[in-house]
């Protein structure tokens, strides 16, 4: 059991879970989910609910954040949510989230958002929903396979809101093959007046093993250039920002105070615990990952824990790595002092590389002057670059 | 022994690629019970890993068996059933029955080995002239082939009797009767002559082991008796220093002598004397006809020259045994240590400490110090071949531990300039060296001028000096299926190759030969020759002159600054072609910077082609929640050790992949 390799008195205070079941398989997605041709919705509730309570004892109390993704969780039954639910407030501490200093988001699908399942939610502690819109053009959702009404999200939209789910976020995709800078334009116009104060704006990816990628391979269609890429992006940040939502994460975006702390917890490098297939936790530099088949994790458990496939035990050079990679991708940067400290724990000439690459890129105007390793607009925009540079020199 | 000599056969295999030479040389020395069949490893005389891999041999080593033989035996009354071995001091024992004798007389076969490759064609005519038969080997599936005429013609230059085998018999696409048709189309050897085997099942083994004794001739008696031995061989042993094989041709080598390379006019002490069977077996002497191992406490290779004649200190030979020339690098190439991660120091000294130890036991590659502004400290290596170099890259990497940046390829080049009081220099104030009269490949300049050698496009004086610049031409032999000749002139003459002849090899191939500039054929030639007869052709070729031609030099420049590590020689008239060709290239290798990055190709600072590398936008993933770090992570360590590889140049990361830009003609 890998918790049992991170330290005693570690505690989690996040708490993710995986539902895999799919209408359809989106061609771009890379995420673990089926499509449910038996119906295995009512098993996979109860073994989530053994996997939660076998995982308690390592969350804190209370629990700050909660987030429910996949797959599509808003596919699952009322009655199996209810269940879900039901489990969740026994097992750990919702009192957080209940007095809203914490955060409980369930993804969504806008076309399976029903009234029932919206209240449900709220009556379960849910705060916020992500609604999975990828785009309002009906052209650019059938080129991603993707075959909903995008009249369904402002409808879903209010059904949450009306619930009283009070937070809302949407998940646009830009880059697909055929857009155009207007067409990303009109897409965030839409979206910023259904009012939502959150937005998740994804760079298109080809992953490797899906069906878009293997469509692009066949030329079927041609990508994105990437100098259009690079435009669609700074276009975003700009209407965004214009419009009180600014730029916290290479694709997130929100009002002050409207961030996802839920994922803030993964860039932070916090700890998390895992709950379904698939699933990936991390408690105190431990990292590991449930086993992805639904049939694998249905029958499989130690004391309700699901089966492991990767393991990464305690190391701390992976983990400054880790928090260097995710933290250059944060408007918030990185605190200088604290990551000249972890690294002279490593080596000690690891600070000093350190920092003359972090001078490098204030030089070159893609990091801010000041205590935190913070990169700029046009820092941002080669986040990746700059990680490998820092974990470059983070090795002797 | 002088009287044994009779008795002794000097010989070699020699082949196309892949036509069984080993398995023969295995079959062989299993057939006289030099090694058991559990001791038969694959290719056996093949000692490196690298070779072994690569399924060729590298250097020649000599093997000493005994076998009976009766003269005059009709093949059913031969046999190899009888067990031999040798003791410490050379002396064979039969240990099969009473009668040994009853099996014939006894026979020493020293079976010289050779290198398979064009490449090594000096090597290989070393090993032919320490022989005074050749076994040539074709596959009856594949039949005759470019190597195995090039091979044909060294021997029949050393005047050596030829055995022509046909082997592999026992496959089903064999067709030994058109095989050796062939043979006698190509190389005028009767076809009934062939013998045919099969060095897997051992068919006509037996037949083979006869030809041997009673068709090679032995070796000539001596002409004088002071010590004359040929070194045809040298390897290094990190614990004995250098072996040295050699084949006596006049007078007795004794453990104890004193010795004295002619050439090298070094002396050494004999320590040591000895067969290899393949196990060495320690002899007391070796006399005329005869070849052996010699360990005399010799330090490195460089104080040994293939070729050179071994003789008494005390009681010289008056002459040198004939034709000892030095190995010609026809093919030079830079190596720089990469890069490290930090861009800063880079560890020139691993890499000279490795191709120092490399020059240890390969004394056929040369090496001198070399600084570019691009790429720091490295050296210009010369090499035999293409192969050579890239046996050469890969040892120093694997062996030496080092990685390192290679630059793309270029031939030799004769300069003429003309002649002052002052040596004539290149840009980096080196003296460039003469070719003067008895180098090989010398044709005199006009007079009131020097013939200068230059290895290296950066190494060319300044234009205005330069009244003529010659390249290496060879002499190209193609074998060809008939109906894909059109395919393969067309591909020969677009590059500057003159049609010689078409001959007639059978039904279904033809031999053509042409004349070709070496640098035409020494990127992707062979790939693209291979291609078009859907590998089905094959070529050999031997550099038989330098001749004039209106060749430039090409300047690649990179975001303003010339990188002499990828300048180029190139014809005058291809000059656009190849630079267009070069600049797409390297748009295509050199990663997007943070900047615009020109790249452009010029003559004599006149650009005549350009290609522009945008400046990069974006590059960071979309996504990188809780599930995707560890992979998010991998990805850019990967990223990470990729960077390693690459040279900076001003402000320019080049990647090693882009210096061998220059290998991509634009065809």
């Amino acid at each position: 059991m890998a918790l049992a390799a991170a330290p005693a008195h570690a505690r989690a205070g996040s708490l993710y879970l995986h539902v895999p079941f799919c209408f359809h398989k989106c061609h771009y997605c890379d995420f673990y989910s089926l499509v449910d041709t038996r119906d295995r919705q009512a098993p996979f509730v109860d073994r989530l609910i053994e996997e939660l309570a076998a995982l308690a004892p390592s969350a804190q109390r209370p629990l700050q954040t909660i987030f429910v993704g996949g797959g599509t969780p808003s596919l699952l039954r009322t009655d199996l949510w209810e269940r879900l639910l039901a489990a969740l407030d026994r097992w750990y501490d919702l009192a957080s989230i209940r007095a809203g200093s914490g955060e409980f988001t369930v993804e969504c699908n806008p076309e399976t958002v029903t009234p029932d399942l919206t209240a449900t939610l709220r009556a379960g502690g849910v705060t916020r929903v992500s609604m999975g819109a990828q785009s309002f053009n009906r052209t650019h959702l059938k080129a991603l396979e993707r075959w909903h009404d995008p009249d369904n999200v402002p409808r879903a939209l209010t059904l949450a809101r009306d619930a009283g789910i009070s937070r809302a976020s949407i998940d646009l995709i830009f880059a697909i093959p055929g857009q155009s800078l207007a067409d990303v334009e009109q897409d965030l116009d839409t979206a910023l007046r259904l009012g939502v104060t959150h937005l998740s704006c994804y760079a298109l990816t080809y992953e490797p093993h899906t069906a878009m990628t293997a469509r692009l391979t066949r030329g079927e269609f041609q990508r994105a250039d990437e100098d259009l890429e690079a435009d669609m992006f700074l276009l975003i940040r700009e209407r965004l920002a214009a419009a009180g939502l600014s730029a916290y994460e290479v694709s997130n975006f929100a009002r002050p105070g409207e961030e996802c702390r839920h994922n803030l917890a993964y860039w932070r490098q916090d700890s998390w615990l895992a709950a379904g297939p698939s699933a990936s936790g991390h408690l105190a530099g431990v990292r590991w990952k449930n086993a992805p088949r639904l049939d694998d994790y249905l029958a499989s458990s130690t004391d309700g824990f699901a089966p492991i496939v990767e393991f990464e035990p305690l190391d701390p050079r992976r983990a400054l790595a880790e928090r260097l990679m995710t933290g250059l991708r944060l408007r918030e940067g990185l605190d200088e002092a604290d990551m000249l400290d972890q690294a002279a724990r490593l080596d000690h000439a690891a600070p000093a590389r350190l920092r003359a690459c972090a001078e490098r890129h204030r030089r070159a105007g893609l990091m801010h002057p000041g205590p935190r390793w913070a990169l700029t607009d046009s820092g941002i925009l080669i986040a990746d670059r700059a990680a490998v540079e820092f974990l470059a020199a983070l090795s002797p | 022994m002088p009287d044994s000599s009779p008795h002794i056969r000097n010989f070699s295999i020699i082949a196309h690629i892949d036509h069984g030479k080993s398995t023969l040389a295995d079959r062989l020395l299993q057939a006289t019970n030099a090694v058991s069949p559990r001791e038969a490893k694959e290719q056996i005389l093949d000692s490196m890993d690298l070779e072994r891999e690569r399924g060729i041999t590298i250097k020649a080593s000599a093997v000493t068996v005994w076998h009976r033989h009766k003269p005059g035996a009709k093949a059913d009354d031969l046999e190899t059933d009888y067990e031999a071995t040798s003791d410490e001091t050379g002396e064979h024992k039969v240990k099969k029955g009473e009668s040994a004798e009853a099996h014939g007389d006894l026979y020493m076969f020293n079976f010289i080995d050779t290198p398979g490759h064009v490449d090594f064609n000096y090597e290989v005519s070393r090993a032919l002239k320490a022989c005074e038969g050749a076994i040539l080997v074709v596959d009856s599936t594949q039949g005759v082939q470019a190597q195995t005429l090039v091979n044909a013609y060294l021997a029949v230059n050393e005047n050596l009797h030829i055995i022509p085998v046909i082997n592999k018999i026992d496959l089903p696409g064999a067709r030994p009767i058109d095989v050796a048709m062939e043979i006698e189309q190509t190389l005028g050897f009767k076809a009934e002559d062939c013998l045919l085997v099969s060095a897997k099942t051992g068919q006509g083994i037996p037949e083979l082991l006869a030809s041997i004794a009673e068709k090679f001739p032995p070796p000539r008696p001596p002409v004088t008796d002071a010590l004359r031995g040929l070194i045809f061989d040298a390897v290094y042993d990190d614990y004995r220093g250098v072996i040295v094989y050699t084949r006596i041709f006049d007078g007795t080598l004794k453990v104890g002598d004193k010795i004295r390379m002619m050439g090298t006019q070094r002396t050494f002490l004999v320590s040591d004397l000895g067969k290899m069977t393949p196990k060495p077996v320690r002899v007391k002497e070796l006399g005329p006809g005869e070849t052996g191992y010699v360990v005399a406490a010799i330090r490195t290779l460089k104080d040994v020259r293939i070729g050179d004649t071994v003789t008494h200190e005390h009681h010289p030979a008056a002459e040198a045994l004939p034709g000892y020339q030095p190995p010609r690098q026809m093919v030079f190439c830079d190596f720089y240590p990469s890069t490290k991660e930090d861009g800063e120091s880079s560890d020139f000294e691993d890499l000279r400490e490795a191709v120092e130890k490399l020059s240890l036991n390969d004394s056929s590659f040369t090496f001198q110090p070399v600084h570019s502004e691009a790429l720091g400290f490295g050296y210009r290596c010369g090499f035999l071949g293409l192969l050579h170099m890239d046996i050469i890259q890969e040892r120093l990497e694997r062996e030496g531990g080092v990685e390192v940046v290679q630059t793309a390829p270029t031939v030799s080049y004769q300069i003429v300039c003309r002649a002052g009081t002052d040596d004539i220099v290149s840009p980096s104030g080196q003296v460039l060296k003469k070719v003067i009269e008895g180098m090989p490949h010398y044709a005199p300049p006009p007079p009131g001028h020097v013939l200068l050698e230059v290895h290296n496009p950066a190494e060319l004086p300044n234009p205005s000096t330069i009244m003529e610049m010659r390249e290496p031409i060879c002499r190209l032999e193609l074998m060809i299926p008939k109906d894909k000749i059109g395919d393969i002139m067309k591909l020969v003459l677009d590059r500057r190759g003159q049609y010689k002849s078409q001959s007639f090899v059978s039904q279904t191939r033809d031999l053509l030969q042409f004349e070709i500039p070496l640098a035409e054929i020494i990127y992707d030639f062979f790939d693209k020759m291979k291609g078009l007869t859907s590998g089905y052709g094959t070529m050999d070729y031997e550099v038989i002159a330098y001749r004039p031609d209106n060749l430039v030099k090409m300047d690649i420049l990179v975001n303003g600054e010339p990188v002499e590590a990828l300048s180029v020689i190139v014809h005058r008239e291809k000059a656009e072609h190849r630079g267009r060709a070069l600049c797409a290239k390297l748009r295509e290798q050199i990663p997007r910077h943070q900047f615009e990055i020109p790249v452009q190709a010029a003559i004599g600072g006149k650009v005549i082609a350009r290609e522009t590398i945008k400046a990069y936008r974006k590059d960071v993933l979309a996504k990188c929640y809780g599930g995707d770090v560890s992979r998010k992570r991998k990805l850019l360590e990967k990223q990470k050790e990729g960077k390693k590889r690459m040279k900076n140049i001003g402000a320019v990361t080049i990647p090693q992949e882009a210096f061998m830009a220059v290998l991509d003609t634009g065809d």
